[in-house]
């Protein structure tokens, strides 16, 4: 055998193949980012055990995720932020996790997404199992883990076509993801619109709306056909009185210890507004939980000035406006005495 | 540390460069090959480092006594603690759950109102393997069939040989202890070749079992449904792959990461899906293991020396037990009991109704005993009976209104895929990759070498771990 001829044919062949890889996704307008995932999500829950009076912890779903703009939440109130909201899931998993695993007794925003946090407490339910998921990922992840996670960083920073998220939303161009956007026939039912990616997040989790959501309405409406299709979809009944008691349960633990619990009621509009609206209507569900809590809430619907913001796919800010609704927000919380570490000078 | 990921590269590389570095003696290189496979293994979980290191020093000490102490009752004394160390572990790590519930399963059925609680212990990663390792090497001991090792770090290296930590191959002492005696490098064409089995290691694993099989299987075996006879048959093909691909892709690499740094590791795979019967499958699928079985449990309980009952009694207990070495649960009975099945009716009819085989029956054999072991993979997949019988009354066209769950794609890409590998299994039944690549143009074995390099590299394996790590 002529195995160093074979081993340098082999070394070049990858190297034209892998970089004719690379600049057909780059054509394709793809650019190298960030992935949200399970290993971001569990530096921010490691930041947690070391917490000091400036630390702002932030959990909820994607809503608070994208809305609330972390450089500018920690420029205004001088606040550390450590962002543990969780992509199409309840938060009441890591609520739980922040009660009973830590001491954490600083200012939990907690936003909340009525189709999500009303859905059930079943912890098989696949909005409880994902938060779960990375609660427990936090727990068990192993060294060998925090370092591949560490070594894929700089590959995502500096190659398009290397993606490392999660979920089945995250529009990753590997192998297995491309083969399932293959269809012959509908053999096991109708399939789903593609769901392109809208994500633009930093190794500390601060989402931004990508501009292109803002700029091409038709690649917009292509997030709004999946919206479609998922909200057309037959879901359970809400389980209102569990979930809010399961949530108010654990909010009296997390204020007896001096915790400062706010809920927040991020925009949407569109198909989501109105299935919202009929189905998670304000007064029978939103009301009811800020009652039974007695935190301080804020939600959109209450304030003139976050009436037309803009949602380029009805459920999350574009960038502009979740600028616009954070430093409204903070300007609501601070005349309301809401946030109670602030910076003093 | 998986082979499959980032950090395995970097600690390859290291290892590498430090093995063919000029800075250590032999005994240095080897000390630097154990301290790697401690990092290797714990970088996972660093406490259970700490039952590495009471096997490896049990097993020297009753090694040391074996080989010096006369009386037969004293060495059989040390044997017992060898193997009651090391099978306590298995027992506490691996089965006291199931010991527990069938404990309190049995007493329940009495009346009584016993209630158990899992202690939630996480199992050691490759327990089961380095278990059967280090307990040839006692046995062997016993038996007077192997040299004591001749140091401490000779024998804590084969214990802990990262290559073959976790999922073997299962290594006989004299195999690989000898080895480490003296100084070995890989020749320019053994590194290079090892390089090679290790992409086709990970290919098999990343692209093969995980990207092309495992989403069809989780979503057959998941679906809590009766499905189509169609969805069926192709989750458990898919199946049949996944697990084939993701173990011999482990056992490639292991083989391949160990030649790099010269040292040879036997085959534990040779294309099983084109065996001919059972008996010639078990010379083919984890051969590692079913030789391990062979030597010092179906020997022993008898094997053929006394008659063709003890035999058949000695064939079935030896499968049983092979069986639960894979997993604490009946399932993994069950499928340890159809391949006894196999095997006694095979040797049944080749006493009763004894055939020849020819090229021309030989492939519908092959598929027969293809077809059949995947029957046996269904109780071997399945985590319930339930599932399991679903599935099986699905594949024998007794729910013909069951579920579609699968895609046309899925069905065409499972066909495909496993249709190839059937094939290729039968081609190179009678050969090895290294002989048919010998006959391959340089420029043809580069280009397959680069389309495995850049199918891993564009399937960005998110990092699954083997299968065979769970055993």
């Amino acid at each position: 055998m002529q195995l160093k001829q074979t081993l340098i044919i082999a070394f070049a062949l990858s190297i034209i193949s892998i970089s004719a890889w690379e600049l057909y996704w780059r054509s394709q307008g793809l650019q190298p980012n960030i992935d949200d995932n399970k290993n971001l999500w569990a530096n921010q829950r490691a930041k947690l055990e070391n917490f000091n009076n400036k630390t702002v912890v932030f959990i909820g779903s994607s809503r608070i995720l994208y809305d609330i703009q972390l450089d500018i939440w920690e420029k205004e109130t001088g606040t550390n932020s450590i962002e543990l909201a969780t992509q199409g899931a309840s938060p009441t998993p890591v609520f739980r996790d922040i009660v009973k695993n830590t001491t954490f007794n600083g200012t939990l925003i907690v936003g909340i997404t009525p189709p999500l946090f009303f859905a059930t407490t079943n912890p098989k339910a696949e909005f409880i199992r994902r938060s779960q998921s990375l609660v427990d990922y936090y727990k068990k992840r192993t060294y060998a883990q925090i370092i591949n996670h560490k070594l894929s960083v700089p590959l995502q920073q500096n190659l398009a076509f290397i993606r490392d998220g999660d979920e089945s939303w995250d529009s990753d161009v590997d192998l297995k993801t491309l083969l399932k956007q293959i269809h012959i026939g509908t053999r096991e039912g109708p399939a789903y619109p593609p769901f392109n990616n809208f994500e633009d997040i930093s190794l500390d989790r601060h989402m931004k709306m990508p501009e292109r959501m803002v700029t091409d309405t038709a690649y917009a409406n292509t997030v709004k056909k999946v919206w479609t299709s998922i909200l057309s979809g037959d879901f359970p009944p809400p389980d209102k009185e569990s979930t809010i008691n399961a949530f108010v349960d654990l909010a009296k633990k997390f204020k007896k210890r001096g915790g400062n619990l706010i809920l927040v009621r991020c925009p949407s509009s569109g198909l989501f507004k109105e299935v919202e609206s009929k189905a998670f209507s304000k007064n029978l569900f939103w009301d009811e939980l800020v009652a039974k809590t007695k935190a301080k809430a804020y939600n959109y619907q209450d304030y003139s000035q976050f009436k037309d913001l803009f949602c380029p796919e009805w459920s999350h800010l574009a960038a502009k406006d979740a600028q616009f609704f954070t430093k409204e927000l903070i300007k609501i919380m601070k005349a309301d005495g809401a946030l109670t570490n602030l910076k003093t000078n | 540390m998986l082979f499959n990921s980032l950090s395995f590269v970097v600690f390859l590389v290291i290892v590498l460069a430090l093995y063919y570095s000029k800075i250590f003696s032999w005994t240095g290189k080897k000390r630097m090959l154990l301290f790697a496979s401690y990092i290797f293994y714990g970088l996972w979980n660093p406490p259970l480092v700490i039952l590495l290191w009471i096997s490896t020093v049990v097993d020297w000490i009753t090694g040391k006594k074996l080989a010096t102490e006369e009386n037969k009752r004293k060495r059989l004394y040390w044997l017992l603690l060898s193997m009651f160390v090391n099978l306590g572990f298995l027992t506490f790590f691996k089965y006291r759950d199931f010991l527990l519930d069938n404990f309190t399963t049995v007493v329940n059925s009495y009346g009584y109102g016993y209630q158990t609680t899992h202690m939630d212990i996480i199992l050691p990663m490759g327990i089961s393997f380095y278990t059967f390792q280090t307990m040839s090497y006692t046995i062997d001991m016993y038996l007077k069939r192997t040299e004591r090792a001749k140091t401490f770090l000779d024998f804590a290296l084969y214990v802990t040989f990262f290559p073959q930590l976790v999922a073997g191959p299962i290594v006989r002492a004299q195999d690989l202890i000898s080895q480490f005696y003296e100084e070995k490098r890989a020749t320019v064409n053994q590194f290079i070749w090892g390089l090679f089995l290790l992409t086709l290691g990970l290919f098999q694993k990343v692209v093969m079992a995980d990207t092309l099989l495992s989403d069809t299987v989780d979503t057959v075996y998941g679906s809590g449904k009766i499905l189509n006879f169609w969805d069926a048959w192709m989750g458990t093909l898919a199946f049949s792959g996944q697990i084939f691909f993701d173990f011999a892709g482990y056992s490639t690499c292991a083989i391949g990461i160990a030649l790099m740094l010269g040292i040879i590791l036997p085959d534990n795979f040779r294309y099983p899906y084109a065996s001919l019967g059972f008996s010639d499958l078990w010379k083919r699928w984890h051969i590692t293991l079913s030789s391990w079985l062979r030597d010092y449990l179906y020997i022993p309980l008898g094997g053929n020396r006394h008659g063709v009952v003890r035999m058949y009694a000695a064939l079935m207990i030896t499968m049983l037990l092979g069986g639960l070495w894979h997993g604490a649960a009946w399932t993994f009975i069950v499928w340890g009991g159809l391949h006894g099945t196999y095997l006694i009716l095979e040797r049944l009819q080749r006493q009763y109704l004894p055939f020849k085989i020819t090229k021309w029956n030989g492939m519908f054999l092959a598929f027969t005993t293809f077809t059949c072991v995947n029957i046996t993979w269904v109780f071997f997949r399945a985590r319930e009976f339930k599932t399991a019988w679903n599935m099986i009354t699905s594949m024998f066209y007794l729910n013909p209104d069951g579920e579609k769950v699968l895609a046309n794609f899925d069905i065409l890409k499972v066909g495909i895929v496993i249709g190839l590998l059937f094939i290729c299994h039968w081609f190179m039944r009678n050969t090895s990759v290294e002989a048919v690549s010998k006959k391959i143009h340089p420029w043809a074995l580069g280009v397959v070498w680069a389309s495995m390099f850049f199918l891993i590299v564009i399937a960005q394996g998110s990092g699954e771990q083997f299968i065979y790590f769970q055993f």
